[in-house]
């Protein structure tokens, strides 16, 4: 009987850790890759960027008892470390007393959420007019969201936001709106290539690399840069091949863009789909939606050589190493990167709106366009990490 | 003797098995037959190649290592680390072995010292080293020297790449090839020619039995997980070398497939019977069809339906020639 039991015992136990591994894979592997599904429908003003210097110079209204809190899902990685930047100056130029970048905490590590539940809960007792929460896992957060909400203490969502959260807690939210990045890349990459897509002789292939077709924020990245890409050469001149989520069928295009996508997120498998793209004889561009894709990139031209100014046109997403390295010595034209100083930024200036009772709704915090010339600049060079 | 008959079979068959699969990619595959793909193939199979020698004694066992992934990873991403606090890279490379062999005897003790078996075992070393890999780097990644960059030159134990090669070869030399056939070479000769290759293949037939001969079970069972952990370091090293960043967190999954691998080319799960060079071969049939599925324009998806029905028939093929035996 005893013996009946441990195995029972063991096996549950097993069964859990083996669903809690498997559970863990895609969030470890994409450190900073934001994955808000629920933010990515509601943001839908791509206006916001254009009427952000409005909003600015219309805060003059006495902000400066307010008190922030914010509660990130770290703190020692750059990106949090450039939020935290934004914060700081958000915080100064409304004029806030405490300002919120004293008040930022995170867990040490995106797993540990008994870590940021405790943190929450500590900001929610100090009783903020304002909460600004990016949240690793909603469902073990309910009860200070709660507490925060029965409080009446706003809670303004940033980067993933808070996912999935009740009803009426967050009031808003800062975030990269990704299908609006991905259209970007598609607008820089268009620049560089627009007299070999424009009605070609002869077929030219785009190839785009992703890492997956599961995670919304990078399946947003790629139907962006696609969708753009058609509408910019013409509807009708061009066909999608490669996956059945983005294909689209157009007789005697004469432009193919080949979405390529590994059937296991691993660096080997995302090489190879990389180097059948990039062996392509026709193919005069590469995008690759995230840092995982654009390494695996680089990783195949080390063996093709094929990327470069006057040879196939790469553009990528995002920072690390690889591609930092490969946007300076301009095997890469450029890359995108979210605005982590902006989500900061925005963070707290939803919060301190909404904390004065003005209406507040979601903003894209936006994504900037890195090259050789500007990637070393004040604006750019904190939004990048290695 | 029959048993060594059956393993010939299925390692013939296996050959053949290679041989199909390359020729269909070849016709079928569009830029599949050039230079760099079969580079791109002994890229990929490095890591899982020397995993699979390492975990093959431990499979001649009868036991299992599933922490083979995450050992890679983990010993890597300790070196790489102790690479970006300024420790030479070759003192790096040597500290990434014994991590791995320690991970290995751990492993090795758990089983044949505390009776755990080796499944639930090694199953916790996989968690402990991929939780380790990321205290280790601060869940930060880490990029290893490329280019001319100092400390760069142990990527040419696995590739040689230079300015000075003609275009055609400019996908590199595979050098990591030749380490990795005449470590095989090695392992080869060592589990069938020596004791050790002796002790450890009788005692996966039978352990009782070869124990109440007088021999050391013990010592030739951790043995067996030590040599399975120092290579999964050396798969580490040479996955730094090819893929130069590394992401905490990653390296499951890794050990199936070189599991799989052991198993296509012979070796029974069940324990007694195994080859190197069967290891190997099966090795080369997993990279071939991940390399060449892609090639022939097959959507993920459809990849990961078709590899689910390889490894389906290779366990069936490792049934059946127990049955035979039996």
């Amino acid at each position: 009987m005893k013996r009946k039991v441990l195995a029972l015992i063991l096996t549950g136990a097993m069964a859990f850790s083996l669903a809690a591994c498997g559970g863990q894979d895609e969030p470890a592997s994409t450190t900073t890759d934001t994955d808000n599904t629920e933010t990515e429908d509601t943001t839908d003003d791509a206006a916001a960027d254009d009427t952000a210097e409005e909003e600015e110079s219309s805060a003059s209204g006495d902000y400066s008892d307010i008190k922030i809190q914010v509660v990130a899902k770290g703190f020692q990685h750059d990106f949090w470390k450039a939020v935290k930047q934004g914060a700081q100056q958000a915080g100064e130029d409304l004029g806030l007393k405490e300002n919120p970048a004293d008040n930022f905490v995170g867990p040490k590590s995106e797993t540990d959420i008994p870590e940021q539940v405790e943190q929450i809960k500590n900001a929610i007792n100090k009783n903020p007019d304002a909460i600004c929460l990016a949240a690793l896992d909603t469902t073990a957060s309910l009860d200070p969201i709660n507490q925060a909400m029965a409080a009446g203490i706003p809670i303004v969502g940033f980067d993933s936001g808070v996912p999935d959260a009740p009803e009426g807690a967050v009031v808003a939210n800062a975030a990269t709106d990704n299908y609006v990045a991905g259209a970007m890349a598609a607008d820089e990459m268009y620049k560089l290539i627009e007299d070999k897509v424009t009605d070609p002789a002869e077929t030219v292939r785009i190839g785009v690399v992703s890492q997956e077709a599961n995670s919304q924020s990078i399946v947003d990245r790629t139907q962006g840069f696609l969708d753009r890409m058609v509408e910019l050469i013409g509807e009708g001149k061009v066909a999608i091949e490669g996956h059945d989520k983005f294909n689209l069928k157009a007789d005697g295009a004469k432009v193919i863009m080949e979405v390529g996508i590994p059937a296991n997120v691993q660096d080997a498998e995302c090489v190879t789909v990389a180097q059948k793209i990039l062996g392509q004889q026709d193919l005069i561009a590469v995008y690759g939606s995230n840092e995982f894709a654009n390494k695996n990139i680089i990783t195949a031209n080390q063996n093709l050589n094929v990327l470069g100014a006057d040879k196939i046109i790469a553009v990528g997403f995002d920072s690390g190493k690889l591609q930092l390295d490969a946007v300076r010595d301009g095997i890469y034209a450029g890359a995108i990167t979210q605005n982590p100083v902006q989500i900061g930024y925005k963070a707290v200036e939803l919060a301190v709106k909404a904390a004065a009772g003005e209406p507040v709704e979601d903003v894209d915090t936006g994504c900037l366009y890195y090259t050789a010339e500007n990637m070393d600049s004040e604006e750019i060079a904190p939004c990048l990490y290695e | 003797m029959k048993a060594k008959n059956s393993l010939g079979t299925q390692k013939l068959a296996a050959v053949i098995a290679l041989v199909v699969l390359f020729v269909f990619f070849s016709i079928f595959g569009d830029g599949f037959l050039k230079y760099s793909t079969v580079i791109s193939i002994f890229d990929s199979l490095y890591y899982i190649g020397f995993m699979a020698i390492g975990v093959t004694f431990v499979i001649i066992t009868g036991g299992i290592d599933l922490s083979i992934g995450t050992v890679c990873i983990c010993c890597a991403l300790i070196g790489g680390t102790l690479f970006q606090k300024g420790v030479p890279m070759a003192l790096c490379l040597i500290i990434i072995l014994i991590i791995g062999a320690l991970f290995g005897l751990a492993n090795g003790l758990m089983v044949s010292v505390m009776g755990l078996p080796a499944f639930i075992a090694t199953l916790g070393t996989m968690m402990i080293t991929r939780g380790l890999g990321s205290i280790v780097t601060n869940t930060a990644s880490v990029t290893f020297p490329t280019g001319d960059a100092e400390g760069a030159w142990y990527k040419s134990i696995f590739k040689l790449q230079s300015q000075n090669l003609p275009q055609s070869m400019l996908a590199g030399i595979p050098t990591g090839f030749i380490l990795l056939v005449v470590l095989a070479i090695i392992m080869a000769i060592i589990l069938n020619k020596t004791r050790v290759g002796r002790y450890i293949l009788a005692l996966g037939s039978n352990k009782e039995a070869t124990r109440l001969s007088g021999v050391n079970v013990v010592k030739w069972e951790t043995l067996a997980f030590v040599i399975s952990g120092a290579f999964a370091a050396l798969a580490g090293i040479s996955y730094a070398a090819i893929y130069s960043t590394l992401m905490p967190g990653t390296g499951n999954g890794f050990e199936l497939d070189a599991i799989a691998g052991v198993v296509i080319g012979g070796t029974s799960l069940s324990g007694g019977v195994g080859s190197i060079s069967g290891t190997l071969i099966g090795v080369f049939i997993m990279a071939v069809l991940k390399t060449g599925l892609p090639f022939v324009g097959l959507q993920p998806h459809y990849q990961l339906f078709i590899t689910g029905f390889v490894l389906i028939f290779a366990v069936f093929m490792d049934v059946l020639n127990r049955k035979k035996r039996g």
